[in-house]
């Protein structure tokens, strides 16, 4: 196995960083001001149309089929349809994502590539709120709950998106944007049971004040332990419970929202444990919990002038025996103004600050040094968009970010889009992203035996940021009615990809950057309305990646994580509606064989029917991993989890 | 011990199906390329900047027309199976207009759409099969609606409380989004059958006659 600190085990790596000042107008700032008819509205399903907003110009009336971004959205149907129960799992949906289940709550998730748990390029926000560790750089998964029936849509960006999201954004963005308090009135109850686990939800939403709303919500979740392929019990039991609540209020004079959720849960430490140093430990029980609360303000100012801010704290506690356990707090501040047009110009500015203390408790095993750590974070970004033509608009932009480890980093990019015909967007990309060094990059220390004051692996004090030139091209159109596609072209090249190198005498690894690669791909998806009633859905990425060290590194692990991602992917999903309100979901997903470590190749069958027993309650049964006795999808075959065929039935009320 | 964990995997180096890869990459791009090819008629520019009440008034046009695939009428509401289904607007011409565009060229069940653009007390509302009452006064449009009442036309329409007034659909403003509210007892008087699945998109479904 190679050195690794962290395994993915229960990490899904990817992640980073900071600012997310896009989010506040979520995807918005991506595209544009370009028009859209009336006709092409009327193609969309009754959600999108409910996702409009109608009430201020400009930025916000966009639609993402205008963004000249790889998007892909997942809609609260979708998710519903899909049967999915956590926020991985509805990950699934997205063609462009790279989902991998390692443990019962242990997931690997990455676009175009570097999935693994030394690289770590994608960022996640959960309505606005960052939920990357600065420990690793990378996303808990474990504890990232999300009460999926009152989510509006995830964005998934595969692609760098620094610019707008800052440094960390390197191959991609997910934004899980949840409806807002007016929007999820009254009661909700829900419950589920399968071979995998029990889920149960509640919530409650009603108005607040004379313009307001608000919901509160709890949740519940276990999760069985699963075995490997070998019949090894894998120690992966979990429970989880989160409380939250969400207010929106104001009207024209401004929105506010206000939201927090705080949770508390353990599970179970699968083998080779979430840190992998070598020595021999007893993995014990992990304990997690945390809570997060954001405010934001935004105003429509005159003639298409928008502004927002946004604050939030996060404090997220894991403990993990007998290697470390982390108290992380952090606080968040930005500002988002778009101006009003002039002219063929359309500026949009903002800045932000965050502030992080991170505090380790080392072991005899590992240590963070130094244990305690203060971190700031500043950025400010300004972008561009302008109307060349009518049907040509040009989007640039550049972020400076500024961390601790590595002082400023620059973030240009470039977006032109050409509507070479109303429903058909072509455009192009250039960008420059940034992934900055990580506590884990720089501040870890492995003692060459267990409480020992030599040290095996002494970081890497001169780590330096990898970073990313990234060209796009890509087409999106909807021909008829009934059709609709995206595809994207994609090649990547980087460099000061972060290596492990080993000094012979005395025996020490370090970490350095000394690899460059490249990644050369292509994402495709479409839809096809094949009648009123059965909606058919596809997609399929394939990617080439390469990964070479430079002569003067004697790293000769790295380089083979190219083997921890597929070379291809595909999906399909049919979704029918019958007859009396019931439903039926067929997906069926192909993940190409990785080589490091071996996992075959595998396709697997999901299924869901739903029906409405009576009115105000949905039932569905379903049945995931169907097609074989089981498959593995991501690290050593002797740890990781087989996912078996499973069943579920769940139940939903509202009054 | 920590010697095992260093230990280097070469024998992991092997490279990917390299080949195969660019072959099915080479294929998408072509596939890419016809479909691109064959879709673009000509080019033609998209349209200006839309303002806020502009945007409004698409979606509503695009939720009427949407609401008369997810409507079903009484088996007498049509001359023939190819008859059309006539949408009646009272009180937005600009709305019909846009109404007219969306409905050009598009069938729903396998009939057209027509767009009747409709005056005060003027025009008879013979034949039409969805009525939206637009900017009219309450008392005017509650006298339109207790007209209908128990007639199998879907009413529409965009102003506070008028489900109470005997509307069956409302259009409402929530969270800067258009969204819509359905009376069902209302369209159960009239035997319209509305689909579940738009029932499922309504923001608010009233049940009990008001």
């Amino acid at each position: 196995m190679s050195w690794l600190p962290f395994t993915a085990n229960r990490h899904g790596l990817p992640t980073p960083c900071v600012y997310a000042l896009g989010i506040v107008l979520g995807l918005d700032v991506l595209c544009c001001h370009a028009a859209v008819s009336t006709r092409e509205l009327a193609n969309l399903s009754f959600d999108e149309l409910a996702n409009i907003r109608i009430t201020s110009v400009s930025k916000k009336d966009e639609r993402l089929g205008d963004a000249a971004a790889s998007v892909f959205v997942i809609t609260q149907d979708d998710i519903r349809r899909s049967g999915a129960s956590s926020l991985p799992e509805a990950l699934r949906l997205a063609p462009n994502l790279h989902v991998a289940q390692v443990s019962a709550n242990g997931y690997a998730i990455s676009a175009r590539g570097f999935n693994n748990s030394a690289a770590n390029k994608l960022l996640v926000l959960i309505n606005g709120r960052s939920v990357y560790t600065p420990l690793f750089s990378g996303v808990f998964w474990d504890v990232q709950n999300v009460m999926l029936e009152d989510v509006e849509r995830i964005e998934v960006i595969s692609g760098p998106g620094g610019t707008l999201w800052g440094t960390n954004a390197v191959n991609g963005v997910i934004n899980v944007i949840s409806r807002a308090a007016q929007d999820t009135q009254g009661t909700l109850a829900s419950a589920g049971a399968g071979t995998r686990g029990t889920d149960a939800v509640l919530r409650h939403g009603g108005p607040w004040g004379e313009d307001g709303s608000y919901r509160v919500y709890g949740k519940y979740a276990d999760r069985r332990s699963t075995e490997t392929a070998a019949g090894t019990a894998v120690d992966d039991t979990s429970h989880m419970a989160q409380i939250g609540f969400r207010m929106d209020w104001g009207s024209s004079g401004g929105v506010w929202t206000v939201q927090g959720n705080a949770y508390d849960g353990a599970e179970g430490q699968p083998a080779p444990g979430a840190i992998v140093t070598g020595a021999r430990f007893t993995l014990g029980s992990i304990a997690l919990s945390g809570a997060n609360l954001l405010t934001r303000w935004e105003r429509a100012l005159d003639q298409g002038a928008s502004v927002s801010v946004q604050a939030y704290y996060d404090g997220t506690r894991r403990t993990v025996p007998p290697t470390f356990s982390e108290a992380l707090d952090i606080v968040d501040v930005q500002l988002q103004h778009a101006l009003s047009p002039m002219g063929m110009h359309a500026p949009v500015w903002g800045v932000g600050y965050r502030y992080g203390m991170d505090r380790v408790d080392n072991s005899p095993f590992i240590s963070f040094l130094p244990a305690q750590l203060e971190q700031k974070w500043a950025n400010v970004f300004a972008q561009d968009e302008m109307t060349l033509r009518d049907d040509l608009r040009l989007t640039i932009g550049a972020r400076i970010e500024r961390n601790d480890y590595t002082g400023n980093e620059f973030l240009p990019s470039a977006r032109l889009a050409w509507k070479v015909a109303p429903e058909h967007l072509l455009w192009g990309a250039a960008s420059r992203t940034v992934r900055a060094p990580s506590r884990l990059d720089r501040d870890v220390f492995v003692p060459i035996t267990p409480g020992s004051a030599r040290f095996l692996l002494i970081g890497g004090p001169d780590v330096r940021s990898e970073i990313a030139h990234v060209f796009e091209l890509g087409y999106r159109g909807q021909p008829s009615d009934r059709l609709s596609y995206s595809a994207t072209l994609y090649h990547a090249d980087y460099d000061d990809l972060r290596t492990q190198e080993v000094i012979r005498s005395p025996l020490t690894v370090f970490f350095s950057n000394r690899m460059e690669g490249s990644t050369n791909g292509l994402e495709m998806w479409g839809t096809y309305q094949a009648t009123p009633a059965w909606r058919l859905r596809g997609g399929w990425t394939v990617q080439r990646e390469s990964l070479t060290p430079r002569p003067d590194s004697n790293d000769q692990t790295t380089p083979l994580n190219v083997g921890k991602d597929p070379a291809h992917m595909w999906q399909l999903r049919s979704s029918l509606d019958l007859s009396g309100e019931r439903e039926l979901d067929v997906g069926i997903r192909h993940v190409a064989a990785l080589s490091n470590p071996e996992v075959p190749a595998y396709t697997v069958l999901d299924i869901r029917y739903g029906w409405h027993p009576r009115p105000g309650l949905e039932a569905a049964v379903g049945a995931q991993n169907l097609g074989g006795t089981g498959h593995g999808e991501f690290t050593d075959v002797r740890t990781r989890s087989e996912l078996a065929p499973s069943l579920f039935f769940k139940l939903l009320a509202r009054f | 011990m920590t010697g095992a964990a260093l230990t280097v995997q070469a024998a992991m180096n092997r490279p990917i199906s390299a080949s195969a890869c660019w072959q099915a990459l080479g294929w998408g791009v072509a596939c890419a390329l016809a479909v691109f090819l064959t879709i673009f008629p000509g080019v033609r520019g998209a349209q200006a900047e839309e303002r806020a009440t502009e945007i409004s008034r698409q979606v509503k046009a695009a939720y009427l027309y949407k609401f008369t695939s997810f409507a079903e009428w009484p088996s007498g509401a049509f001359a023939n199976a190819t008859s059309p289904v006539v949408i009646g607007v009272m009180g937005d011409d600009t709305l019909a207009d846009e109404l007219e565009q969306v409905v050009a060229g598009r069938t729903v069940n396998g009939r057209p759409l027509t767009v009747r653009k409709l005056r005060r007390g003027e025009d008879s509302l013979d034949g039409v099969h969805m009525l939206f009452v637009g900017r009219v006064d309450k008392s005017r449009m509650a006298e339109v609606l207790a007209t209908l009442k128990g007639r199998p036309i879907l009413t529409v329409t965009d102003a506070d409380d008028a489900l109470t007034l005997g509307s069956m659909i409302n259009f409402v403003v929530t969270g800067e989004r258009l969204r819509f509210e359905v009376a069902l007892a209302t369209t159960e008087v009239s035997r319209i059958k509305i689909s579940a699945l738009m029932l499922a998109a309504a923001y608010r479904v009233v049940k009990e006659p008001s």
